[in-house]
């Protein structure tokens, strides 16, 4: 057979899955906080870490978190992005998405940057550099989810 | 001589329809966090990691493994995924078996969790394992296949439904000793031919659940042998067998392996057997932890595997031959996939049970006078089946004879 | 008494042909005339095999247990046949593993991937976790600038660095006839083209592709026993691992597991060789930068298949990468040879942000007679 690519028509199918997803204790500490308009981190006495997003176990020390603290309503971008192309997120494009690691927390969470005028892309990618400090902003309506709340420039 | 490779220890959770306390993750590091502890051992103790994971459209995130890395413990150590549908779990221990033996490794977690039931489109998942070209607009699932197998064997050996109705009382009550079992309690035959017709002649006592939960193993060679475990299960036989994907070829007179009486079973048995010089399968082998999601499938098994004659394992079952203390083999003492079907790790589970069973671990399900166990997997439709044969004492493997 | 050192053989090997879209075949017969091609490289019939071991993923195959239909038409009829979901490459550490474990004598790897197919964005999408992340829309090309940035930083990298990489790579990939043809961009076009997530610019990305590849190896106790075949290349060190799924900066800008696997792998190997040419697996030019400076390549070329600029079926990419390593190592790789290259490694990537990695050590033939 040859393997000259020919013509041949596709067979399209879509498939559409929807589910359910368990949230559990740990998770829905966090997301009762977040309706709260609280930031709750998972915390382990054992290693002294403070989790975001929080979690059931502390991989260091190998014992379970025993704890929750409430972390800083600022915090340090550790990586960040402006989406230009191909995003389906909740958010048109350009957009910018940090992992900021939050005052009294040992880990990062992401979540979108307010306040930040992408119309200058440059200009907006120096704006929220690594290191760059940034404050928590709740959404004015809340339902327990990862978009109550976003983070913001502080000199926005 | 081949390198000794045994179990260190093992762990399984609850099995239930959800666990909705936790989510997926956390699930699985139940499972790691058991094991560990089972074993004395520390992340630091485990070289490498394998984890289990069939297909990831009914739990609902793609290569869920990834994400379980941390929960794992599996950061900063090699890491993969096995997934060969309903025999992932077999064909992980056989992977952590090759790690071993290798001397690339000495100590392997193998951890695996699963859920079923957040999503309420499972029959549409199971569909979509069939052909999108040829066969996924039709009506065929895994229940209407075996439907169509049960018929041709009841038909073929003189039996009735009634025979086949005898698995899952006998494992249902054998379950009720089985802290971790998802199905359990006292039926009759004849609550089992009054459920709920599914495909005939399967009704849905005859056709295991969906379950949620997770398990670990750990294995090691003899070094981490020495160091964490007096009385390992030592892996002394293993086989896997792969059959074509269409079943009109597994049918037809042509077939070099009938789907109908599950020919691959025997295949796959023999070369296990083989390695491990077991010649008397039903003399030589205590416990059988058999994958049986269906009445059917554990009967063909204990035929194809060489435990009785063809037709007669219903039969003997009628006899208390398979019961836990019934002098015969012991055949899923903890309930087997009839009662439990955590798919991605249900051939873990099997191998755990044969394992504790060997290690004398296995509480009020143990048999006595174990020396040899054996675990069986099996995915897609009866297309992949594994064995796995674990023994009280290290025997060199033989050569595989086909 | 120590046993010498065990080494794994290629008898064979096989790359589909590659293009942006292989509409003229279904995944079977991808896989299949790849399969097949491999062992008539290697001159053995597939009821010589005892193994096969798959690399593919359900999701970008688009359906459940896609092991189901593709283990045969892979060989796998009626044999020992086992499947990982995270690379071809990591398909081939279990496989040199299992032909290390004194249980396996003749098997076949292969990986395949057809993203022409797929919706790769919701699928990579489905991949992150449902609470923090996919909730949020997060996507690999996300994970991928948040990548660049921290490697960008960790490495000082510069824009004029990275615009003349990729305009290499372009180029290496144009000499390669197993590469996709594709015009090459020049430094300042790459410079002019839009941010995809910033610092990711689109020409900056390896662009998809359709393809496959397969190897057959053997056990040294299969050699011994089959005298009248003979190796064209020999694996004798392989390495994996996997970081945290987390995406800090420290994690992001580490490429840890890349330095781990190459330790591994090349620990395994043994002796002090130098390496002559590295595949890098590379989703983007930034992966290629921060790799060369982490990884201790000494004066390897790098990449001079063009690497996934080349092609990139995404799980078989890393695969591709052993199979153009082997080709070097044979003295095979056509107009992208690199002369007398005694030892080539292959760096294949995966998960979001480079999570995970394997690194394949292979050796020319000629080694074991030395």
């Amino acid at each position: 057979m040859s393997t000259e690519p020919a013509a041949r028509p596709v067979l399209h199918q879509e498939l559409t899955l929807s589910y359910d997803y368990a949230i559990g204790e740990v998770a829905g500490t966090f997301f009762d906080g977040l309706r709260d308009g609280k930031i709750l981190a998972s915390t382990c006495s054992a290693s002294d870490l403070a989790y975001l997003p929080p979690r059931a176990y502390c991989e260091r020390s190998f014992e379970p978190c025993d704890g929750w603290t409430e972390a800083g309503e600022e915090g340090v971008i550790e990586a960040s992005t402006v989406v230009v192309r191909g995003f389906e997120g909740k958010r048109p494009t350009p957009v910018a998405i940090a992992f900021v690691r939050l005052d009294g927390v040992d880990s990062a969470i992401a979540n979108y940057v307010d306040g930040v005028d992408c119309s200058d892309i440059d200009a907006a990618v120096a704006s929220i550099a690594p290191g760059t400090r940034v404050r928590v902003a709740f959404a004015e309506e809340r339902e327990g989810r990862i978009t109550d709340f976003s983070f913001e420039l502080l000199d926005a | 001589m081949t390198d000794p490779v045994g179990v260190i220890s093992t762990f399984q959770t609850r099995f239930g329809s959800r666990h909705p306390d936790v989510t997926y993750v956390e699930q699985a590091q139940q499972a790691a966090v058991g094991a560990l502890h089972a074993a004395g051992m520390r992340p630091d103790d485990i070289d490498a990691v394998v984890y289990c994971m069939a297909p990831t459209f009914f739990m609902g995130v793609s290569d869920a493994d990834q994400w379980a890395v941390d929960h794992v413990f599996a950061a900063g150590k090699p890491f993969f995924r096995i997934h060969t549908g309903g025999s992932t779990g077999g064909s992980a221990v056989h992977a952590a078996l090759g790690l071993l033996r290798s001397r690339m490794f000495r100590s392997v977690l193998v951890v695996g969790a699963e859920r079923l039931n957040e999503t309420a489109d499972a029959q549409e998942i199971l569909n979509l394992t069939f052909d999108a070209f040829y066969e996924r607009d039709m009506p065929l699932s895994t229940n209407t296949s075996v439907a169509l197998m049960a018929s041709r064997y009841l038909q073929r050996h003189g039996l009735t439904e009634r025979d086949l109705a005898r698995a899952p009382v006998r494992q249902r009550r054998s379950a009720l000793k089985n802290p971790y079992a998802h199905l359990k309690g006292e039926i009759t035959v004849d609550d089992v031919l009054e459920s709920p017709l599914i495909a005939h002649p399967l009704k849905l006592y005859d056709v295991c659940p969906r379950s949620s939960g997770s398990a670990a193993m750990i294995l090691g060679d003899a070094e981490t042998i020495d160091a964490f475990q007096p009385r390992p299960a030592f892996i002394n036989g293993f086989s896997s067998v792969s059959d074509t994907y269409w079943l009109g070829d597994r049918l037809s007179d042509e077939a070099d392996l009938d789907l109908g009486e599950m020919e691959i079973a025997a295949v796959t048995a023999r070369e296990c057997f083989g390695r491990a010089g077991i010649t008397d399968p039903f003399g030589e082998i205590q416990v059988a932890e058999l994958y049986d999601p269906y009445s059917l499938i554990g009967y063909l098994q204990l035929e194809q595997l060489g435990f009785c004659a063809g037709g007669e394992a219903p039969r003997l079952d009628a006899e208390g031959t398979w019961d836990l203390h019934g002098g015969g083999v012991a055949v899923n003492p903890s309930g087997g996939t009839l009662c439990t079907n955590p798919i991605a790790i249900t051939g873990l589970v099997r191998a755990i049970e044969a394992a504790n069973q060997v290690m004398g671990t296995a509480g009020e399900l143990q048999a006595t006078g174990v020396r040899n166990t054996i675990a069986t997997a099996i995915g897609g439709m009866a297309q992949f089946t594994n064995v796995t044969l674990f023994g009280d004492d290290h025997r060199d493997t033989q050569e595989p004879t086909r | 008494m120590p046993r010498s050192r065990p080494t794994v053989h290629v008898l064979g090997v096989a790359l589909a042909d590659a293009a942006q879209r292989r509409d003229d075949v279904r995944l079977e017969e991808l896989a299949y005339r790849t399969a097949r091609a491999a062992l008539d490289d290697a001159g053995v019939r597939r009821d010589e095999l005892d193994n096969i071991t798959l690399g593919a993923s359900d999701e970008l195959d688009g359906r459940p247990i896609s092991s189901m239909l593709l283990a045969a038409p892979s060989g796998g009829y009626l044999k020992d046949e086992i499947r990982v979901t995270n690379s071809g490459a990591t398909a081939l550490g279990l496989a040199v593993a299992r032909h290390l474990s004194g249980d396996f004598g003749l098997g076949l790897v292969a990986s395949w991937c057809k993203p022409s197919k797929t919706d790769v964005p919701t699928v990579m999408n489905s991949r992150w976790e449902p609470f923090f992340h996919r909730d949020l829309g997060l996507d690999a090309a996300v994970a991928e600038g948040l990548f660049a940035q921290a490697v960008s930083a960790a490495h000082d990298l510069q824009e004029d660095e990275l615009h003349q990489r990729t305009h290499d790579a372009m180029r290496r990939a144009r000499e390669n006839p197993r590469a996709v043809e594709r015009p090459v961009a020049s430094p300042e076009e790459i410079a002019s083209s839009g941010h995809v997530s910033t610092p990711v610019r689109s020409r900056h990305v390896a662009e998809q592709s359709d393809g496959a590849a397969c190897l057959v190896l053997a056990s040294d106790a299969w050699m011994a026993g089959h005298p009248e075949h003979r190796a064209i290349a020999t694996i004798p060190g392989v390495g994996w691992s996997t970081d945290s799924y987390r995406l800090d900066r420290e994690r992001l800008g580490a490429t840890a597991s890349a330095t781990a696997a190459w330790a591994a792998a090349l620990r395994m190997a043994g002796g002090d060789a130098p390496v002559d040419v590295v595949e890098l697996e590379t989703p983007t030019i930034f992966h290629e930068a921060a790799l060369t400076r982490v990884l201790p390549i000494g004066v390897a070329r790098v990449s001079p298949s063009g690497g996934t600029f080349a092609q990139n079926p995404l799980t078989a990419a890393g695969l591709v990468g052993v199979v153009e390593a082997v080709l070097q190592v044979s003295g095979r790789a056509g107009p992208v040879q690199v002369p007398d290259v005694r030892r080539a490694v292959a760096h294949s990537s995966n998960g979001f942000a480079h999570q995970g990695s394997v690194v394949t050590v292979v050796d020319a033939a000629e080694r074991l007679a030395a």
